[in-house]
């Protein structure tokens, strides 16, 4: 399986949704505390050494997610640390790039959502406390969210209903939203301690999962949200990403500071169904690929990026 | 592409709980027509949007309303940001609603802080409403506080001023404060003497040396209290002399560090390259993490934060970078590297191996490159299995798809209703579909009728899928016959089997999910 070595801790790993072999890595320097950061672009091939770095870009600060356009096959939106948004096209020779950098959130922009259903805006979640919305031909943002009482960790479009998101914050609240709305729509104190990340079920709209400092996963319906549907533990600390499956139902993966990569199933009576313990530091970083069931990606501040095949050993060469 | 539903902005006449909203995932835009019938048999109550089930539509609990409102007039939570008391009934478990009529029901003092006001466009609306928030909310607590690390990053400026305000108060007051108490004290201690000295038969030999004790300590007493004055002043621009002094010692730092940089980045090369063997020395230092974090940037910013006026954008991460981690539990090993770098930022010092880069966009208008490929259907979209799934693919690709197992049973242990996966249907019965992106299928018209056409079969569905076992293409295979029947005016084509199954799966969920 094709191991990836950054020179930079990594922060967010996601698949390109137009090419199967290609995918977007965010890393940060020195941990993310202070430094540099650098997106790199990577491409999967057949023979060794598997994977191949196909373009990079530096940025003053760190790069805290990456998001590739649902609508642009070679434009990807970054969240940098200083704030910042910045969009980069990587068909445009590197020294054309960022194409545009939106500088408007107060402090970290922590992720970066692209609408996978009207692939025409994209979410930024900061630790300004705000939500904001864009378009890639706007010059400023379309809306501003404000309700969170602490940083937001993270917003996601919801699969099937293109104005819903999501989004998750350190106030240990997960709220629901309705672009066309003024303000939230639901709030659900989901976890006693802060929600580091939530996704959408891609089969089931209504379905969604959040990952907590409290160690365990929860998975919520919103047409009953007071309790949650499943509640999943196994990692040893904080689960610092979750994400459903694009194409098995109840499949969920999770990254955690346990440095494991776990995978759940949630309606199934034991739900841990693979553990994976390739990284040698914090994993931060999953993703599941759209294009080819069964295929995945994590990175953490081990400064590797793993891509492999579930139910196979990430590290076998 | 249609928008599922369109709900009204308050909450719904029916005060019964949690509706049961139907939403159909379908791949089909949905259409209020067909909304409109399944939720006509569905739920007795008919309506002509259906409300969103995004949306929470529970009437609001009057229990809750009272608790939060019990909360609120407590004096204490008075004083507080109106965020953070929203913050905690959210976390109670309040709905929006409901803490907005709590919020009525309790006079608000503070009335500039309405959280729901800044969702608009108006970004500025939010900066003014923030900060005025905060400066109303500091004010009527005299002493100095460390606010909790929501409020940190706003304070730098108002901290500032704040402080040098504060310890100017306080050298004034202390001032005051020490002439009252002075004085008194001498009064009474001269007083005292004074009765002593009337007992005394030379009390009028005494008198004029008393007069002028009295007149030698008044003054004693009034110089006393001129030097105290005089020292408080004193420290006060002793301690903004030292603030100055720790200014210029950063800026002499950084230019140190600066003129380091350029040294060292040739030893970090090399150093990288032996990374990968360096061990994994764990930090057991459990003060340094969590809650060190918060206190020591509490303590970075408390005396930066006049220097950090004048620094660029890049100055040192702020508090709440990682989550704090659960009182009871143990905290996670951070990497000694990342300790090593929390240490030095502590100090002030910037690491050596940043680089200056300008990351601005080359050219502000720079034309998006035309996209080359077309969006593709996602996955859930059109309810089936990937198209690419050729054996003789790269590695990344599956050689079998069916080897997914993780080791568990799948379909077989399980008899509840709910679809397992849309992998049950087994694409071996439908190859040409392989390599052809299939368009969206087409909106159901006829909902009643097909729904009408299909009742009956659910339950047979459930059977067979209960019976068979392992048999996962057989079980499609009986779909896809019973479907066949079923078509009307179908052409037998793939995309309005897959349609159908998909509803009907739905439908069988929501029957489940109804109960």
């Amino acid at each position: 399986m094709p191991v990836f070595k950054a020179p930079f801790n990594g922060y967010s790993v996601k698949f390109s949704p137009f090419y199967e072999s290609r995918l977007a890595v965010a890393t940060a320097q020195n941990f993310g505390i202070l430094g540099n950061g650098k997106i790199h672009v990577l491409e999967l091939s057949p023979g060794p050494p598997g994977v191949t770095e196909s373009v990079s870009f530096d940025t003053a600060d760190a790069v805290y997610d990456v998001s590739w356009s649902e609508s642009h096959d070679s434009v990807l939106v970054a969240a940098v640390g200083d704030g910042s948004v910045k969009i980069y096209d990587t068909a445009l020779p590197p020294p054309s790039n960022p194409i545009r950098s939106f500088q408007e959130h107060a402090r970290e922009v922590h992720s970066v959502d692209y609408n996978p259903t009207r692939r025409d805006s994209f979410l930024t979640a900061s630790w300004d406390d705000t939500v904001k919305l864009w378009a890639m031909d706007r010059p400023a943002s379309i809306r501003t969210f404000k309700e969170h009482a602490y940083c937001v960790y993270q917003a996601v479009w919801n699969p099937k209903h293109g104005d819903v998101f999501a989004s998750a914050s350190g106030d240990c609240t997960l709220r629901i939203w309705d672009v066309r709305e003024p303000g939230s729509t639901m709030i659900i104190p989901g976890h006693d301690f802060e929600i580091l990340s939530c996704d959408w079920n891609k089969y089931d709209d209504c379905v969604l999962a959040t990952s907590s400092v409290d160690k365990t996963i929860k998975v919520w319906d919103v047409r009953s949200y007071r309790a949650p549907l499943a509640v999943l533990n196994g990692h040893g600390y904080a689960v610092r990403k979750v994400k459903f499956s694009p194409h098995r139902r109840s499949l969920i993966a999770s990254c955690s500071y346990d440095m494991s990569v776990c995978l759940w199933d949630y309606m199934v009576e034991d739900a841990l169904v693979g553990r994976y313990d390739h990284h040698t530091e914090f994993a931060v970083g999953i993703d599941m690929s759209v294009l080819v069931e069964g295929l995945m990606a994590s990175t953490g501040w081990d400064e590797l990026v793993y891509v492999w095949q579930q139910g196979m050993d990430p590290r076998a060469s | 592409m249609a928008t599922p539903s369109d709900f009204p902005p308050s909450p719904p006449d029916d005060k019964s709980p949690i509706p049961e909203v139907v939403t159909t995932p379908s791949p089909t835009p949905p259409t209020t027509e067909a909304q409109q019938a399944s939720i006509a048999q569905e739920t007795p109550k008919q309506q002509d949007s259906p409300p969103s089930v995004f949306k929470n539509s529970e009437p609001l609990r009057e229990d809750q309303i009272q608790n939060a409102i019990k909360f609120l007039s407590h004096p204490r939570v008075r004083g507080s940001p109106v965020i953070h008391r929203r913050s905690f009934l959210e976390r109670k478990g309040l709905t929006k609603e409901e803490i907005d009529e709590a919020f009525r029901r309790v006079p608000d003092p503070s009335p500039s802080s309405q959280p729901t006001v800044s969702t608009q466009d108006g970004q500025k609306a939010v900066s003014n409403v923030q900060p005025q928030g905060q400066v109303q909310a500091m004010q009527p607590a005299p002493v100095v506080m460390v606010p909790p690390p929501s409020l940190l990053s706003r304070f730098r400026w108002y901290h500032a001023a704040l402080a040098v305000g504060v310890l100017a108060a306080s050298g004034a007051g202390t001032a005051v404060f020490v002439k009252k108490s002075l004085i008194p004290r001498i009064k009474s201690w001269v007083r005292r003497i004074m009765l002593e000295e009337e007992t005394d038969p030379l009390k009028k030999a005494d008198a004029k040396p008393s007069l002028a004790e009295e007149a030698v300590a008044a003054a004693k007493a009034a110089s006393a209290a001129a030097s105290d004055v005089a020292r408080v002043s004193q420290e006060l621009m002793i301690t903004k002399s030292e603030e100055r002094k720790y200014f210029e010692d950063l800026t002499r730092l950084l230019g140190v560090q600066v003129q380091e940089m350029k040294s060292l980045s040739n030893n970090i090369r090399n150093l990288e390259g032996n990374y990968n063997n360096l061990p994994k020395v764990y930090s057991a230092d459990q003060e340094v993490y969590g809650g060190g974090l918060v206190k020591t940037s509490a303590e970075r910013r408390s005396y930066a934060n006049g220097s950090n006026i004048d620094y660029d954008t890049r100055s040192a991460r702020s508090a709440s970078p990682p989550p704090a981690p659960p009182a009871d539990s143990s905290m996670p090993p951070h990497p000694k590297s990342y300790m090593d770098i929390m240490s030095m930022i502590q100090r002030g010092e910037k690491p050596s191996n940043i680089r200056e880069i300008n990351d601005m966009p080359p050219n502000p208008n720079q034309q998006l490159s035309n996209p080359r490929i077309a969006p593709k259907t996602k996955p859930w979209d059109y309810g089936q299995a990937p198209q690419e799934e050729n054996a003789n693919g790269p590695w990344w690709q599956p050689k079998n798809p069916r080897s997914m197992d993780f080791g568990y049973e799948t379909t077989a242990s399980r008899s509840i209703g709910i679809q397992n996966e849309t992998n049950t249907m087994e694409p071996a019965a439908l190859p040409r579909q392989r390599s052809w992106v299939p368009p969206q299928p087409p909106p159901v018209v006829m909902a009643e009728a097909a729904e009408a056409i299909r009742r009956p079969k659910p339950q047979a569905k459930i059977d067979q899928e209960a019976a068979a076992s392992d048999d996962q293409s057989g079980v499609s295979d009986e779909l896809q016959k019973i479907t066949k029947f079923s078509e009307t005016g179908g052409d037998g084509s793939g995309n309005l089997q897959i349609t159908e199954i998909q509803e009907e799966r739905e439908q069988q969920q929501f029957s489940q999910e109804g109960n």
